[in-house]
Protein backbone atom coordinates (compact mmCIF):
# COMPACT_ATOMS: atom_id res chain seq x y z
CA UNK A 1 0.00 0.00 0.00
CA UNK A 2 1.50 3.59 -0.87
CA UNK A 3 0.30 5.80 1.57
CA UNK A 4 2.10 9.17 0.32
CA UNK A 5 0.16 8.28 -3.13
CA UNK A 6 -3.17 7.61 -1.15
CA UNK A 7 -3.40 10.62 0.79
CA UNK A 8 -2.38 12.53 -2.05
CA UNK A 9 -5.22 11.42 -4.01
CA UNK A 10 -7.61 11.95 -1.11
CA UNK A 11 -6.49 15.32 -0.61
CA UNK A 12 -6.35 16.12 -4.47
CA UNK A 13 -9.95 14.64 -5.65
CA UNK A 14 -11.43 16.51 -1.56
CA UNK A 15 -11.42 19.45 -4.57
CA UNK A 16 -14.80 19.13 -6.44
CA UNK A 17 -15.31 22.14 -7.80
CA UNK A 18 -18.42 21.37 -10.61
CA UNK A 19 -18.06 22.35 -14.19
CA UNK A 20 -19.81 25.52 -15.44
CA UNK A 21 -22.60 24.76 -18.23
CA UNK A 22 -20.26 23.41 -20.70
CA UNK A 23 -23.56 21.76 -22.81
CA UNK A 24 -24.81 25.11 -23.76
CA UNK A 25 -21.54 26.52 -24.20
CA UNK A 26 -20.25 23.69 -26.69
CA UNK A 27 -23.47 23.84 -28.69
CA UNK A 28 -22.77 27.48 -29.25
CA UNK A 29 -19.54 26.93 -30.24
CA UNK A 30 -20.12 24.14 -32.35
CA UNK A 31 -22.77 26.06 -34.27
CA UNK A 32 -20.27 29.33 -34.93
CA UNK A 33 -17.35 26.47 -36.33
CA UNK A 34 -20.10 25.18 -38.89
CA UNK A 35 -20.54 29.05 -39.49
CA UNK A 36 -17.33 29.64 -40.34
CA UNK A 37 -16.69 26.32 -42.67
CA UNK A 38 -19.97 27.45 -44.58
CA UNK A 39 -18.31 30.78 -44.93
CA UNK A 40 -15.94 29.78 -46.52
CA UNK A 41 -17.77 27.49 -49.35
CA UNK A 42 -19.68 30.66 -49.90
CA UNK A 43 -17.10 32.76 -50.51
CA UNK A 44 -16.12 30.23 -52.94
CA UNK A 45 -19.49 30.18 -54.46
CA UNK A 46 -20.47 33.65 -54.31
CA UNK A 47 -17.51 35.28 -56.24
CA UNK A 48 -16.68 32.04 -58.44
CA UNK A 49 -20.41 31.72 -59.20
CA UNK A 50 -20.54 35.38 -59.97
CA UNK A 51 -17.53 35.69 -62.45
CA UNK A 52 -19.30 32.66 -64.14
CA UNK A 53 -22.52 34.41 -64.32
CA UNK A 54 -21.15 37.76 -65.33
CA UNK A 55 -19.36 36.15 -68.44
CA UNK A 56 -22.15 34.53 -69.59
CA UNK A 57 -24.17 37.26 -69.35
CA UNK A 58 -21.57 39.65 -70.98
CA UNK A 59 -19.56 36.85 -72.63
CA UNK A 60 -16.15 39.56 -73.73
CA UNK A 61 -12.41 39.23 -73.15
CA UNK A 62 -12.60 40.88 -70.39
CA UNK A 63 -15.21 39.34 -68.54
CA UNK A 64 -14.05 35.79 -69.75
CA UNK A 65 -10.40 37.06 -68.46
CA UNK A 66 -11.83 37.79 -64.87
CA UNK A 67 -13.54 34.74 -64.92
CA UNK A 68 -10.49 32.65 -65.47
CA UNK A 69 -7.97 34.99 -63.10
CA UNK A 70 -10.71 34.61 -60.63
CA UNK A 71 -10.80 30.80 -60.94
CA UNK A 72 -7.01 30.36 -60.92
CA UNK A 73 -7.24 31.53 -57.64
CA UNK A 74 -9.71 29.91 -56.48
CA UNK A 75 -8.39 26.86 -57.31
CA UNK A 76 -4.48 27.45 -56.25
CA UNK A 77 -6.12 28.12 -52.65
CA UNK A 78 -8.10 25.64 -52.24
CA UNK A 79 -5.12 23.08 -53.73
CA UNK A 80 -2.63 24.66 -51.02
CA UNK A 81 -5.03 24.66 -48.38
CA UNK A 82 -5.75 20.80 -49.20
CA UNK A 83 -2.10 19.57 -49.80
CA UNK A 84 -0.61 21.62 -46.80
CA UNK A 85 -3.09 20.21 -43.80
CA UNK A 86 -3.26 16.54 -45.75
CA UNK A 87 -2.46 14.24 -42.93
CA UNK A 88 -2.67 16.87 -39.93
CA UNK A 89 -6.67 16.48 -39.29
CA UNK A 90 -6.63 13.06 -37.59
CA UNK A 91 -8.82 13.28 -34.25
CA UNK A 92 -8.04 15.21 -31.32
CA UNK A 93 -8.23 12.01 -29.42
CA UNK A 94 -5.05 10.57 -29.99
CA UNK A 95 -2.23 10.22 -26.97
CA UNK A 96 -0.46 13.49 -26.32
CA UNK A 97 3.16 12.61 -27.70
CA UNK A 98 1.30 12.47 -31.53
CA UNK A 99 -1.10 15.25 -30.81
CA UNK A 100 2.28 17.35 -29.71
CA UNK A 101 3.45 15.80 -33.38
CA UNK A 102 0.38 16.78 -34.68
CA UNK A 103 0.53 20.23 -33.52
CA UNK A 104 4.12 20.88 -34.55
CA UNK A 105 3.01 19.66 -38.23
CA UNK A 106 0.03 22.08 -37.97
CA UNK A 107 2.23 24.71 -37.06
CA UNK A 108 4.11 24.68 -39.25
CA UNK A 109 1.62 24.23 -41.76
CA UNK A 110 0.05 27.36 -40.47
CA UNK A 111 3.63 29.29 -40.84
CA UNK A 112 3.38 28.28 -44.94
CA UNK A 113 0.03 29.22 -45.26
CA UNK A 114 0.79 32.71 -43.87
CA UNK A 115 3.37 32.94 -46.80
CA UNK A 116 1.35 31.52 -49.22
CA UNK A 117 -1.49 33.98 -48.21
CA UNK A 118 0.75 36.79 -48.54
CA UNK A 119 1.67 35.60 -52.21
CA UNK A 120 -1.73 35.29 -53.31
CA UNK A 121 -2.95 38.41 -52.27
CA UNK A 122 0.01 40.78 -53.71
CA UNK A 123 -1.06 38.43 -56.80
CA UNK A 124 -4.54 39.05 -56.25
CA UNK A 125 -4.47 42.44 -55.83
CA UNK A 126 -2.49 43.11 -58.77
CA UNK A 127 -4.54 41.35 -60.87
CA UNK A 128 -7.44 43.47 -59.87
CA UNK A 129 -5.99 46.60 -60.05
CA UNK A 130 -4.39 46.20 -63.48
CA UNK A 131 -7.91 44.39 -64.49
CA UNK A 132 -9.78 47.70 -63.35
CA UNK A 133 -7.59 50.03 -64.50
CA UNK A 134 -6.97 48.20 -67.95
CA UNK A 135 -10.71 48.40 -68.74
CA UNK A 136 -11.79 51.76 -67.04
CA UNK A 137 -12.81 54.64 -68.85
CA UNK A 138 -11.33 57.83 -69.32
CA UNK A 139 -8.17 56.37 -67.99
CA UNK A 140 -6.17 58.43 -65.50
CA UNK A 141 -2.21 58.69 -65.53
CA UNK A 142 -1.86 54.96 -63.56
CA UNK A 143 0.18 57.03 -60.32
CA UNK A 144 -2.90 59.37 -60.27
CA UNK A 145 -5.11 56.43 -60.18
CA UNK A 146 -3.46 54.38 -57.84
CA UNK A 147 -3.56 57.02 -54.83
CA UNK A 148 -5.86 59.83 -55.92
CA UNK A 149 -9.47 57.96 -55.20
CA UNK A 150 -10.95 56.76 -52.08
CA UNK A 151 -11.26 53.32 -52.74
CA UNK A 152 -7.63 53.05 -53.97
CA UNK A 153 -6.88 54.43 -51.07
CA UNK A 154 -9.52 52.27 -48.81
CA UNK A 155 -7.41 49.15 -50.53
CA UNK A 156 -3.85 50.23 -49.00
CA UNK A 157 -5.09 50.94 -45.89
CA UNK A 158 -6.80 47.26 -45.93
CA UNK A 159 -3.22 45.84 -47.73
CA UNK A 160 -1.31 47.77 -44.63
CA UNK A 161 -3.57 45.90 -42.09
CA UNK A 162 -3.52 42.58 -43.50
CA UNK A 163 0.17 42.33 -43.71
CA UNK A 164 0.40 43.74 -40.39
CA UNK A 165 -2.45 40.71 -39.12
CA UNK A 166 0.13 38.42 -41.08
CA UNK A 167 3.11 39.61 -39.59
CA UNK A 168 1.38 39.50 -36.06
CA UNK A 169 -0.19 36.17 -36.88
CA UNK A 170 3.81 34.77 -37.33
CA UNK A 171 5.33 35.77 -34.49
CA UNK A 172 2.70 34.18 -33.04
CA UNK A 173 3.27 30.79 -34.38
CA UNK A 174 6.63 31.30 -34.25
CA UNK A 175 6.37 31.36 -30.29
CA UNK A 176 4.22 28.35 -30.13
CA UNK A 177 6.28 26.01 -32.46
CA UNK A 178 9.10 26.65 -30.23
CA UNK A 179 7.33 25.74 -27.45
CA UNK A 180 6.00 22.86 -28.89
CA UNK A 181 9.43 21.98 -29.94
CA UNK A 182 10.94 22.33 -26.58
CA UNK A 183 7.84 20.36 -24.89
CA UNK A 184 8.47 17.15 -27.58
CA UNK A 185 12.42 17.70 -26.52
CA UNK A 186 11.91 17.20 -22.79
CA UNK B 1 -16.87 10.11 -5.41
CA UNK B 2 -17.33 7.41 -8.01
CA UNK B 3 -13.65 5.32 -8.38
CA UNK B 4 -12.70 4.32 -11.64
CA UNK B 5 -13.70 1.20 -11.90
CA UNK B 6 -17.22 2.29 -11.53
CA UNK B 7 -17.20 5.12 -13.66
CA UNK B 8 -15.53 3.00 -15.95
CA UNK B 9 -18.67 0.45 -15.57
CA UNK B 10 -20.92 3.13 -16.09
CA UNK B 11 -19.57 3.74 -19.56
CA UNK B 12 -18.88 0.65 -20.47
CA UNK B 13 -21.74 0.84 -22.89
CA UNK B 14 -20.53 3.87 -24.33
CA UNK B 15 -18.43 2.47 -26.82
CA UNK B 16 -19.12 2.79 -30.97
CA UNK B 17 -21.33 6.08 -30.76
CA UNK B 18 -20.80 6.42 -34.15
CA UNK B 19 -23.43 4.39 -34.82
CA UNK B 20 -25.72 6.74 -32.66
CA UNK B 21 -28.20 9.29 -33.35
CA UNK B 22 -27.72 12.83 -32.16
CA UNK B 23 -30.33 12.74 -29.17
CA UNK B 24 -28.59 9.51 -27.96
CA UNK B 25 -24.65 11.60 -28.61
CA UNK B 26 -25.73 14.25 -26.54
CA UNK B 27 -27.59 12.04 -23.60
CA UNK B 28 -23.84 10.21 -23.75
CA UNK B 29 -21.90 13.66 -24.10
CA UNK B 30 -23.38 14.86 -20.91
CA UNK B 31 -22.89 11.21 -19.08
CA UNK B 32 -19.23 11.64 -19.83
CA UNK B 33 -18.55 15.18 -18.68
CA UNK B 34 -21.39 13.90 -15.58
CA UNK B 35 -19.04 11.19 -14.39
CA UNK B 36 -15.88 13.26 -15.27
CA UNK B 37 -16.97 16.84 -14.49
CA UNK B 38 -14.54 17.44 -11.61
CA UNK B 39 -11.63 15.26 -12.62
CA UNK B 40 -11.77 17.62 -15.82
CA UNK B 41 -12.10 20.70 -13.68
CA UNK B 42 -9.07 19.58 -11.29
CA UNK B 43 -7.10 18.80 -14.47
CA UNK B 44 -8.08 22.19 -16.21
CA UNK B 45 -7.77 24.12 -13.08
CA UNK B 46 -3.66 22.83 -12.97
CA UNK B 47 -2.79 24.13 -16.17
CA UNK B 48 -4.11 27.55 -16.08
CA UNK B 49 -4.48 30.24 -13.60
CA UNK B 50 -7.47 32.05 -13.57
CA UNK B 51 -10.75 30.92 -12.91
CA UNK B 52 -11.67 32.35 -16.68
CA UNK B 53 -9.09 30.51 -17.81
CA UNK B 54 -10.03 27.35 -16.39
CA UNK B 55 -13.53 27.24 -17.42
CA UNK B 56 -12.13 28.90 -21.36
CA UNK B 57 -9.85 25.45 -21.10
CA UNK B 58 -13.00 23.31 -20.11
CA UNK B 59 -14.91 24.84 -22.62
CA UNK B 60 -12.21 23.73 -25.24
CA UNK B 61 -12.16 20.23 -23.57
CA UNK B 62 -15.82 19.95 -24.05
CA UNK B 63 -16.25 20.76 -27.34
CA UNK B 64 -13.10 18.73 -28.39
CA UNK B 65 -15.07 15.92 -26.89
CA UNK B 66 -17.79 16.97 -28.56
CA UNK B 67 -16.41 16.65 -31.76
CA UNK B 68 -14.04 13.38 -31.58
CA UNK B 69 -17.27 11.30 -29.54
CA UNK B 70 -18.77 10.23 -33.16
CA UNK B 71 -15.00 8.98 -34.26
CA UNK B 72 -14.99 7.26 -30.56
CA UNK B 73 -14.60 3.21 -31.85
CA UNK B 74 -14.04 2.24 -28.21
CA UNK B 75 -10.16 1.44 -28.61
CA UNK B 76 -9.63 2.86 -25.30
CA UNK B 77 -11.86 3.17 -22.23
CA UNK B 78 -14.14 6.37 -22.45
CA UNK B 79 -12.27 7.82 -19.20
CA UNK B 80 -8.75 7.57 -21.70
CA UNK B 81 -10.29 9.01 -24.58
CA UNK B 82 -11.63 11.91 -22.02
CA UNK B 83 -8.56 12.60 -20.65
CA UNK B 84 -6.20 12.09 -23.77
CA UNK B 85 -8.43 14.87 -25.50
CA UNK B 86 -8.50 17.25 -22.05
CA UNK B 87 -4.26 16.90 -22.14
CA UNK B 88 -4.22 17.65 -26.03
CA UNK B 89 -6.36 20.88 -25.59
CA UNK B 90 -4.45 21.75 -22.26
CA UNK B 91 -1.67 21.41 -24.82
CA UNK B 92 -2.74 23.71 -27.37
CA UNK B 93 -3.89 25.95 -24.85
CA UNK B 94 -0.37 26.40 -22.88
CA UNK B 95 1.22 26.49 -26.50
CA UNK B 96 -0.81 29.69 -27.26
CA UNK B 97 -0.69 30.84 -24.10
CA UNK B 98 2.99 30.89 -24.52
CA UNK B 99 3.05 32.95 -28.02
CA UNK B 100 0.26 35.41 -26.19
CA UNK B 101 3.02 35.92 -23.48
CA UNK B 102 6.85 34.82 -24.68
CA UNK B 103 9.06 33.98 -21.87
CA UNK B 104 6.97 33.34 -19.40
CA UNK B 105 6.62 29.35 -18.59
CA UNK B 106 2.92 28.86 -19.04
CA UNK B 107 1.03 28.21 -15.97
CA UNK B 108 3.95 28.13 -13.68
CA UNK B 109 3.17 30.72 -11.56
CA UNK B 110 2.48 29.65 -8.61
CA UNK B 111 1.68 32.79 -6.88
CA UNK B 112 -1.30 33.38 -9.25
CA UNK B 113 -2.93 30.22 -8.73
CA UNK B 114 -5.98 30.22 -8.23
CA UNK B 115 -7.93 27.50 -5.69
CA UNK B 116 -11.41 27.37 -6.34
CA UNK B 117 -11.19 24.72 -3.17
CA UNK B 118 -11.01 25.39 0.73
CA UNK B 119 -9.21 28.76 1.91
CA UNK B 120 -6.01 27.75 3.19
CA UNK B 121 -6.67 30.20 6.19
CA UNK B 122 -10.13 28.27 7.13
CA UNK B 123 -7.58 26.94 9.71
CA UNK B 124 -8.61 22.88 8.82
CA UNK B 125 -5.00 20.90 8.09
CA UNK B 126 -6.61 18.57 5.74
CA UNK B 127 -8.12 21.66 3.35
CA UNK B 128 -4.73 23.23 3.68
CA UNK B 129 -2.74 20.34 3.15
CA UNK B 130 -5.10 19.80 -0.17
CA UNK B 131 -4.42 23.07 -1.24
CA UNK B 132 -0.67 23.09 -0.63
CA UNK B 133 -0.57 19.99 -2.91
CA UNK B 134 -2.72 21.84 -5.51
CA UNK B 135 -0.04 24.54 -5.47
CA UNK B 136 3.05 22.32 -5.46
CA UNK B 137 1.50 20.29 -8.62
CA UNK B 138 0.75 23.72 -10.35
CA UNK B 139 4.86 24.28 -9.72
CA UNK B 140 5.62 20.96 -11.36
CA UNK B 141 7.36 21.13 -14.94
CA UNK B 142 4.84 20.13 -17.43
CA UNK B 143 6.49 16.61 -17.82
CA UNK B 144 5.95 15.48 -13.92
CA UNK B 145 2.58 17.21 -14.08
CA UNK B 146 0.88 15.45 -16.18
CA UNK B 147 1.98 12.21 -15.33
CA UNK B 148 1.32 13.04 -11.08
CA UNK B 149 -2.49 14.45 -12.46
CA UNK B 150 -3.37 11.24 -13.94
CA UNK B 151 -1.95 8.75 -10.87
CA UNK B 152 -3.95 11.25 -8.28
CA UNK B 153 -7.10 10.36 -10.75
CA UNK B 154 -6.74 6.45 -9.59
CA UNK B 155 -4.66 6.27 -13.21
CA UNK B 156 -2.54 2.92 -13.31
CA UNK B 157 0.49 2.75 -15.65
CA UNK B 158 -0.92 1.25 -18.17
CA UNK B 159 -3.63 3.79 -18.71
CA UNK B 160 -1.24 6.84 -18.29
CA UNK B 161 1.03 5.85 -20.84
CA UNK B 162 -1.89 5.07 -23.11
CA UNK B 163 -3.32 8.92 -22.46
CA UNK B 164 0.50 10.34 -22.81
CA UNK B 165 1.54 8.34 -25.64
CA UNK B 166 4.89 7.35 -23.53
CA UNK B 167 6.21 3.57 -22.49
CA UNK B 168 5.16 2.18 -19.14
CA UNK B 169 8.72 2.28 -17.75
CA UNK B 170 8.80 6.15 -18.92
CA UNK B 171 5.84 6.46 -16.64
CA UNK B 172 7.13 5.12 -13.95
CA UNK B 173 10.36 7.20 -14.14
CA UNK B 174 8.78 9.96 -14.62
CA UNK B 175 6.55 9.40 -11.81
CA UNK B 176 8.90 8.69 -9.28
CA UNK B 177 11.09 11.94 -10.52
CA UNK B 178 7.83 13.50 -9.75
CA UNK B 179 7.29 12.85 -6.45
CA UNK B 180 10.24 13.29 -5.33
CA UNK B 181 9.88 17.34 -6.73
CA UNK B 182 6.59 16.39 -4.93
CA UNK B 183 8.15 15.66 -1.89
CA UNK B 184 10.93 18.57 -1.42
CA UNK B 185 8.22 21.26 -2.77
CA UNK B 186 5.68 20.41 0.11
CA UNK B 187 8.50 20.44 2.29
CA UNK B 188 9.43 24.02 1.73
CA UNK B 189 5.92 24.95 1.79
CA UNK B 190 5.00 23.45 5.61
Amino acid sequence: MDTELETWRREWQSETAVAPDLRRRVERQSRWLKIGIAADILVTVVIGGGVIALAAREPQAHTLLLAAATWTFIAAAWTFRLTITRGLWSPSATDTATFVNLSIGRCRAQLKATLFGAGLYVCELAFCLGWIYRYSAPRAPLGNWLFGSIFNCLVWVFSLAFFIFLAWYRRRKRAELAWLLSLRES
Amino acid sequence: MKSSTETDADLADVTLFAILDHATLEREFDRLLAANGPALARLAACYTNTPSDRDDLLQEIALAVWQALRSFRGECSPRTFLFRIAHNRAIAYLARDQARNPGRFPAAAVDEVHDSGPDPESGLAREQAAARLRSAIHRLPLVYRQVVMLALEDMGYAEIADVLGISESNVGARLTRARQLLRESLEKSK
